[in-house]
């Protein structure tokens, strides 16, 4: 039976993992006043703190994930889902926000309404094949 | 010596941990295991309950969950508080009482109020999905080593994250509580967990003051409230003699995770959502009538001036807040908020004379400056549980005393935490 390639997948989490991380970081930064990056990041001390926890949580995995171990598993799966979580609240935020123009109400910028949360998650999302995959070995 | 002495933990935990460790011992003893594999479940567990990461998850699911309530509600707000701008309109200039009452006290007053049903709705949407993937008993696991900290049992939690939607079935849910003293703990502090009725006047005064971070100054209210309940906890089990001593160990049975269905999601959010339906129909009506009243009469009275009777009132009992910066409007609302928390921003909205969000967003920007507005959101959070709480305290406790205790408790603490607030504010 075809298995899964964990070192594909501690690949993957790792640089999931460093991109959260990386992201988070300059979030806390630009909420602080620094803003070190090119692209649109938004000043978001909580958010950045969130991002922190999701990057930890791929990293977690990483070490155990490149030693062969299915473990490993556990925190790429987690990390999916919480990056799926603050990806699709982020999405309904950025329809609520386009709602709010339509009724008048307020400004609407894609680029800045556009979070970092968004395109991480899609970024994330190759992760499903692997949970598809372990749960499909699984049955 | 005791196990006490001897390991400098709980007794009843180290009997707990020798018992498992014996049952451990039986079982690998006596039963033959196939290699069982693991289950989606086991694979989320190992994470969602992973001894150091359990906590930062929990917390950063919360945040999100506060995101989503407050803004994607935004629009649905806007849409409704429209709906009764045009119906306040139907009755012409506001010149006689009668029309001055469909269009400032009903309209204005309750219209306002009803448009917080979306944030609400939204917050228990998001909770019944949390509940129902059966996240919640494994955030009661993660958070039972940090509670038994603090001084309350792990089965504490689930009653203090209700009280997040309402402290009234909170209260009651403590009755899964078997020792008294924890239950009791649990019913003293359960009040300082923000309900969903304050959650407008959050909405409100962070939108007006902070508009750029609303979502985190709402945030931050609800981390202020589950930090003043530890601090109480804490010190009720130190200090008060009836309430000494450890809590007992948890017991959980952690169900399988599940994807919640729309229609359990559904049904949950509208078991919890309409109280806040029913009390919009009974004591917040009343409360706009009442408060319309006292603010447009005698008529003739430019509406809450000095002149009016809500003024007056005002102006009576708001040299106690002057310290704190609290006007006579501020004052007004907390004296009705007793009634509903909800009443607050109907009240100030008929104070201010403000029909929309955006009206009483900039009254309140115009006469609050951010540092009394945080105060001030402070102090509804800490001050007093509303009369349906005090009510259910006093039915769950059977003693006028400890109901006493909590409105006496909760007044000093929350104006001690908003004089702090200020204080820290004035050194900006």
């Amino acid at each position: 039976m075809e298995k899964i390639n964990l070192k594909a997948a501690g690949g993957y989490a790792l640089v999931l993992g460093v991109l959260y991380v990386s992201v988070g970081v300059l979030e806390i930064l630009s909420w602080i006043g620094i803003h070190l990056s090119g692209f649109v990041i938004p000043g978001d001390l909580f958010g950045g703190l969130a991002l922190l926890v999701i990057g930890t949580v791929y990293l977690s995995g990483v070490k155990t994930l490149l030693a062969g171990k299915e473990e490993g598993l556990a925190f790429l799966f987690v990390g999916a889902i919480l990056s799926a979580t603050f990806g699709v609240i982020f999405l309904l935020i950025m329809g609520a926000h386009w709602l709010n123009y339509w009724l008048g109400e307020e400004e609407f910028s894609t680029i800045a309404e556009f979070r970092p949360e968004i395109w991480l998650f899609f970024i994330s999302l190759p992760v499903a094949y692997f949970i598809w995959k372990w749960r499909k070995l699984q049955k | 010596m005791s196990a006490k002495a001897l390991r400098g933990e709980d007794l009843e935990v180290v009997l707990a941990e020798k018992r498992y460790e014996t049952i451990g011992k039986i079982v690998k003893a006596s039963v033959r295991k196939r290699e069982a594999k693991l289950t989606f479940s086991d694979m989320l567990d190992k994470v969602f309950l992973h001894k150091y990461l359990g906590i930062p998850i929990f917390l950063a699911i919360m945040w999100a969950v506060f995101q989503f309530t407050f803004e994607v509600s935004s629009p649905f707000m806007d849409m409704l508080e429209s709906g009764f701008g045009l119906l306040g309109k139907l009755a012409g200039d506001a010149t006689t009482p009668l029309a001055s009452l469909w269009a400032d006290g009903i309209c204005a007053g309750l219209g306002f109020i009803m448009i917080f049903i979306f944030p609400i709705f939204f917050l228990f949407v998001a909770l019944a999905i949390l509940e129902l993937s059966g996240y919640l008993p494994r955030a009661a696991f993660v958070m039972d080593r940090a509670m038994y900290k603090i001084g309350l049992p792990g089965k504490a939690f689930v009653p203090m994250l209700m009280g997040f939607g309402c402290n009234l079935p909170a209260i009651m849910a403590t009755r899964g509580i078997e020792d008294e003293k924890d239950r009791l703990t649990t019913i003293l502090v359960n009040p300082l967990m923000s309900c969903g009725a304050r959650l407008p006047v959050y909405v409100v005064i962070a939108g007006a003051l902070f508009p750029d971070y609303a979502g985190t100054v709402v945030f931050s209210m609800y981390i202020l409230g589950i930090t003043l309940a530890v601090l109480m906890a804490l010190l009720f089990r130190k200090v008060i003699p009836a309430l000494k001593g450890k809590p007992g160990p948890l017991i959980l049975e952690l169900p399988p995770y599940l994807t919640p269905t729309p229609a359990s999601v559904g049904m949950l959010t509208w078991e919890r959502g309409v109280v806040f339906v029913k009390k919009a129909g009974t004591i917040l009506f009343a409360g706009a009538v009442l408060m319309w009243f006292l603010t447009y009469f005698p008529w003739g009275v430019e509406p809450g001036s000095a002149e009016s009777y809500a003024g007056k009132l005002g102006q009576a009992v708001q040299p106690i807040f002057s310290p704190l910066g609290f006007s006579s409007a501020l004052v007004i609302a907390l004296i009705f908020g007793f009634l509903a928390k909800e009443i607050i921003v109907e009240t100030l909205g008929i104070l201010y004379g403000a029909e929309e969000e955006a009206a009483i967003k900039s009254a309140i920007a115009a006469n609050v400056s951010p540092v009394t507005g945080f105060a001030f959101m402070a102090f509804v959070l800490t001050y007093l549980p509303c009369l349906a709480t005090v009510g259910i305290v006093k039915a769950e406790t059977g003693s006028w005393k400890w109901v006493g205790f909590l409105i006496l408790y909760e007044l000093l603490l929350a104006y001690a935490v908003a004089a702090v607030i200020v204080g820290i504010g004035s050194l900006l």
